[in-house]
């Protein structure tokens, strides 16, 4: 895995080490990133996006925690054996929640009825295939 | 008596750290008893409006003006009679330098490296040239960019312990501004260097502090963590008809012309959100930090 492959938006009001992680979370289950995957060091992603390098150790540190990465001695962080691709459709739905909320809030703050936002991201979701 | 036992304990001294500071110009532009200490490898990204006193109190901090009380403490030494070793272990970047200025940037650069033992001459060849400063060129007749991005490799080549940079920002473009980012953030992470930097950028902070403190009006109205920060506050919106309930502990809070409130309000210990957060129509709202400061600095 590359540094490039995560995003970091300063600025949001998550913090930096939380987007790390949930990416992390989001590419294994979407088995973008398989077992035992090496990932980049601390230090590559620090230097690559401009962070401190704690806020990565945090990250890394806390997905490690939740049992998505293992460390390997000498080698580094590697996406932990337990976890695979087939997630099962429940779990990968449960990623999405906080953005669904969000979404359903702002549909509702705008009064626009759930076919037609559902309809909209039907539309979307069925361009990227 | 202080400054004697802090002298007794170098090592476990804070590398920079004020105690009560207090000054005032004749303009009033004033301190109000700050304390701050930063701990060893620690990045604090020093925030407020312009005039609220971040460059008096770096100043005061390093000892190059002298508080109406209050002192100040570097590498444990009081700031005002600093000696020569500690000097060496300190670079400060001011907003705009002025030091040294008939000669040129490279004569300045040679002159003031044989003053540090760990000066690194192979950074200042290639950041001169990525930073496209020309070498030969009186100080005097650069731009202040281009003086402050000469200062900067000053500091950055002299491999200090502690780095002061007040605004460094202002003088790069993105490109040259995320590379002076990845540096520190680098430094700090891998060498334990630690660094105070006041900025207006906030987004610039988020990326390398760990920690912020904000400066507001003379006093120190925050200072956590970065993360914590954004953890543990967060604006509450009260529509009117659940606006005027029993108070609520709040940072700041603004009524709108609608009647409704905005409040910033903070987890309490367990983590939970004050109880009108659960009022009906009460909304919670994520804060990044430029909205947060926004919201307490009004």
């Amino acid at each position: 895995m590359d540094a490039s492959l995560l995003t970091v938006q300063p600025a949001a009001p998550e913090p930096i080490y939380r987007q790390i992680v949930e990416q992390l979370r989001r590419l294994i289950a979407g088995g973008q990133l398989v077992a035992g995957e090496l990932l980049p060091s601390v230090r590559e992603v620090a230097g690559f996006h401009a962070i401190n390098p704690m806020t990565v150790s945090r990250a890394y540190g806390l997905a490690e925690s939740e049992g998505l990465l293992e460390r390997l001695r000498g080698k580094g962080m590697v996406v932990a054996a337990t976890r695979r691709a087939g997630q099962s459709e429940s779990q990968r739905l449960a990623l999405l929640e906080q953005q669904l909320v969000a979404v359903a809030r702002h549909a509702a703050e705008l009064e626009l009825p759930a076919e037609a936002v559902l309809n909209r991201l039907g539309r979307l979701m069925r361009s990227r295939e | 008596m202080n400054a004697m036992l802090h002298e007794a304990n170098p090592v476990d001294a804070a590398p920079l750290e004020a105690r009560g500071l207090t000054h005032c110009y004749e303009g009033g532009n004033v301190l109000c008893g700050v304390d701050l200490a930063l701990q060893p490898g620690s990045v604090l990204g020093l925030i407020g409006r312009n005039g609220a006193g971040k460059s008096t109190l770096i100043r005061g901090m390093l000892g190059l003006l002298e508080p109406l009380s209050g002192a100040a403490f570097v590498f444990g030494e009081p700031a005002l009679k600093l000696s020569d070793p500690a000097k060496a272990r300190l670079a400060y970047v001011p907003q705009q330098p002025e030091a040294l200025a008939w000669l040129t940037a490279q004569q300045m650069l040679d002159y003031v490296g044989r003053f540090y033992p760990r000066w690194d001459a192979a950074f200042v060849r290639t950041t001169l040239e990525r930073w496209k400063i020309q070498p030969n060129k009186l100080l005097a007749k650069l731009s202040p960019g281009e003086r402050q991005r000469v200062d900067l490799i000053r500091a950055l080549a002299s491999q200090p312990e502690l780095l002061v940079l007040d605004e460094p920002a202002a003088a790069l473009d993105p490109v040259a501004r995320r590379e002076l980012l990845r540096e520190v953030a680098l430094r700090a992470g891998e060498n334990g260097t630690t660094v105070l930097f006041s900025t207006h950028i906030v987004s610039d902070l988020e990326r390398v502090a760990s920690e912020i403190a904000f400066l507001h009006e003379g006093r120190l109205l925050l200072r956590c963590g970065v993360d914590e920060a954004k953890e543990r506050y967060a604006r509450l919106w009260l529509p009117a008809a659940a606006s005027f309930t029993a108070p609520i502990p709040s940072l700041s809070r603004r009524r709108h012309d609608d009647g409704s409130l905005s409040l910033v309000v903070a987890r309490d210990a367990r983590g939970h959100w004050p109880e009108a957060a659960s009022l009906p129509g009460a909304r919670v709202d994520a804060l990044g930090l430029e909205d947060l400061f926004v919201e307490i600095a009004e």
